[in-house]
């Protein structure tokens, strides 16, 4: 039988805030084992736990940039476990009163993913099992955490994937989160659940925890579609339960049934205090959020006229986007400083972690300088692009790489006898090229843009070439 | 609000207890009393939400400065098990 998909996600994002949650330990990653700790974070008992400002301020944020009314009113609960990594054997979370709710993420096929909540909440401690014995590090514990829990309204594997991923670059650039999977600074919970494709009621849904990867996050998934496939053609029943994918056997495996399914008993956390929300305070937030992705692509699409693909591949990190504005500044064809970017200086960064941090030897002045030569005709395109390689590789302006004889380029006579020359002493070329071999006329083309240095414009080059070349027939 | 046997497994499995068959009935029955008991508090007359912020506080947050963590020893003082620096407990599911 044909199914449908119904899937929601429960994600988990650390809050890049300086201190922890309740205490005014760092929340730097890593460093040696239980030394970003206090009595407060590893629960020791007569400690008070007083909230940090910035997780308001940073969860506020992410409620106004993914649409979400943010409450006036809201308060901590704890919510009882007990299990190692949590010292105090709850987890001050929010249970009924989140700070954020009904908001949306749109996806690029025009479906809007509900947003039900976002809460803030306590990270736990990190657990490593060995030798019959757990090994507990509480760095972790306190860590500021936002959940945010979508409605049930994924309807594919690529669906859930572009959701996240557009979380991820929006709490990267309203700067609340560095949304590191590999660092576990995002995190996803994925609901799975299938329904004969026209039914309106949902299945019987499975949760699949802890996916700290794109990749592992869309193979547990088809996995676990399969899965489930699977036992309802064969008419057996789904089993609500928690499962653990594991990733060298591409196949999951349950942790606990619905038998066995934590009663949290949520009772409001006595320690702190109810959290009030002011108008002024949300207006404020609402005036300083930057620029978000979707409208800042649409804006290069509708009024800088760059191709769709481009925009998209600009604004995916922001202080890409800033570079490139910056870039813009006084040019006229916003479209060749896209280009540079995204030919020359892309090639440049080659990971995710050097695309977030974009560190480029030229600041974007120096690229809009370059430009600019561009567009008052003083440089030819070839030229742009092997100043710019110099550029990039010297870190110096492009005043201090083009010399004056080198702009303006060549003229007539010169371009011709330049042409002349690679044509005379690449016969092979030529003949490759009048044979049908379209590649050689490129490789004529070099010879005559090295020979020039540059100067030579590409396109009538090109075009003299091929007739130079046709009369030697 | 009447107890059952099966309350007491979900609580002592909650509780990590271990019950023994031949106890479930007067775990039941005590339960069932105590629970009767905290009830006679729900005769009184109030609105719930007179109790959710007793003092009227709110807002009461710090800012967002590290302040120096404790000494690992420190924190590891009171440990019943540590091992390398960790603290160290029995494996359990």
């Amino acid at each position: 039988m044909k199914y449908e998909l119904v899937s929601g996600l429960e994600t988990h994002v650390e809050l890049s805030t300086n201190t922890k949650i309740f205490c005014s330990c760092t929340t730097e990653f890593g460093g040696e084992q239980n030394t970003h700790c206090c009595p407060i974070c590893i629960g020791l008992p007569g400690t008070l736990p007083k909230l940090n400002e910035k997780v308001v301020d940073y969860a506020i944020m992410a409620g106004l940039a993914t649409n979400c009314e943010i409450s006036p009113i809201s308060k901590m609960d704890r919510k009882n476990y007990c299990y190692p990594d949590l010292p105090k054997a709850y987890q001050i979370s929010q249970y009924d009163m989140p700070l954020c709710k009904n908001g949306y993420i749109e996806l690029s096929n025009g479906r809007k993913i509900g947003i039900t909540r976002i809460h803030i909440e306590e990270d736990a401690g990190k657990l490593i099992h060995q030798r019959g014995n757990t090994y507990v590090d509480y760095n972790r514990g306190g860590v500021p955490l936002i959940e945010i829990v979508s409605e049930p309204d994924i309807r594919s594997v690529e669906e859930a994937r572009e959701y996240v991923e557009k979380l991820q670059m929006i709490m990267r650039y309203i700067g609340v989160s560095d949304c590191k999977m590999q660092e576990g600074s995002l995190r996803c919970d994925v609901n799975i659940s299938l329904r004969p494709v026209g039914q309106e009621e949902f299945g019987t849904r499975t949760e699949i925890k802890n996916m700290n990867s794109f990749t592992y996050m869309e193979k547990a998934m088809r996995y676990e579609i399969s899965r489930q496939a699977d036992l309802l053609d064969s008419g057996e029943a789904i089993t609500q339960e928690t499962l653990r994918y594991l990733v060298e056997e591409d196949r999951t495996e349950s942790m606990r049934g619905k038998e066995d399914a934590n009663d949290y008993r949520y009772f409001r956390e006595p320690d702190l205090v109810t959290i009030e929300v002011s108008q002024e305070k949300i207006d404020y937030f609402r005036s300083i959020l930057p620029e978000l992705p979707d409208p800042k692509r649409h804006r290069y699409v509708e009024e800088l006229g760059l191709p769709e693909t481009d925009a998209a591949m600009l604004v995916k990190y922001r202080k890409i986007a800033e570079y490139f504005e910056a870039a813009c500044q006084e040019v006229s064809n916003p479209k060749v400083v896209a280009n540079c970017i995204i030919g020359q200086v892309f090639r440049r960064v080659e990971n995710e972690t050097e695309k977030e941090a974009f560190q480029i030897s030229i600041p974007p002045q120096y690229l809009r300088d370059l430009v600019l030569l561009l567009d008052q005709g003083k440089i030819k395109m070839n030229l742009l692009k092997s100043t710019l390689e110099k550029m990039l590789d010297t870190g110096k302006p492009a005043s201090e790489l083009i010399s004056e004889s080198d702009m303006g380029g060549i003229d007539e006579d010169t371009l011709h006898q330049l042409c002349s020359e690679a044509i005379a002493n690449n016969p092979n070329a030529v003949a490759d090229y009048l044979g049908g071999k379209e590649k050689a006329l490129k490789s004529l083309l070099g010879h005559v843009m090295k020979n020039s240095r540059g100067r030579a414009d590409a396109v009538e080059a090109e075009k003299l070439l091929i007739q130079l070349a046709n009369e030697t027939k | 609000m009447s107890i059952t046997r099966e309350d007491i497994l979900q609580i002592a499995t909650l509780a990590k207890l271990s019950v023994d068959e031949s106890e479930l009935e007067k775990l039941t029955k005590d339960m069932s009393e105590m629970i009767s008991f905290a009830d006679t508090i729900s005769a009184v007359s109030t609105e719930a939400s007179d109790f959710d912020n007793i003092n009227g506080l709110i807002n009461v947050m710090r800012e967002d400065v590290v302040e120096e963590s404790f000494d690992r020893d420190e924190i590891l003082r009171n440990a019943e098990n540590q091992d390398e620096g960790y603290f160290l407990v029995k494996k359990r599911s």
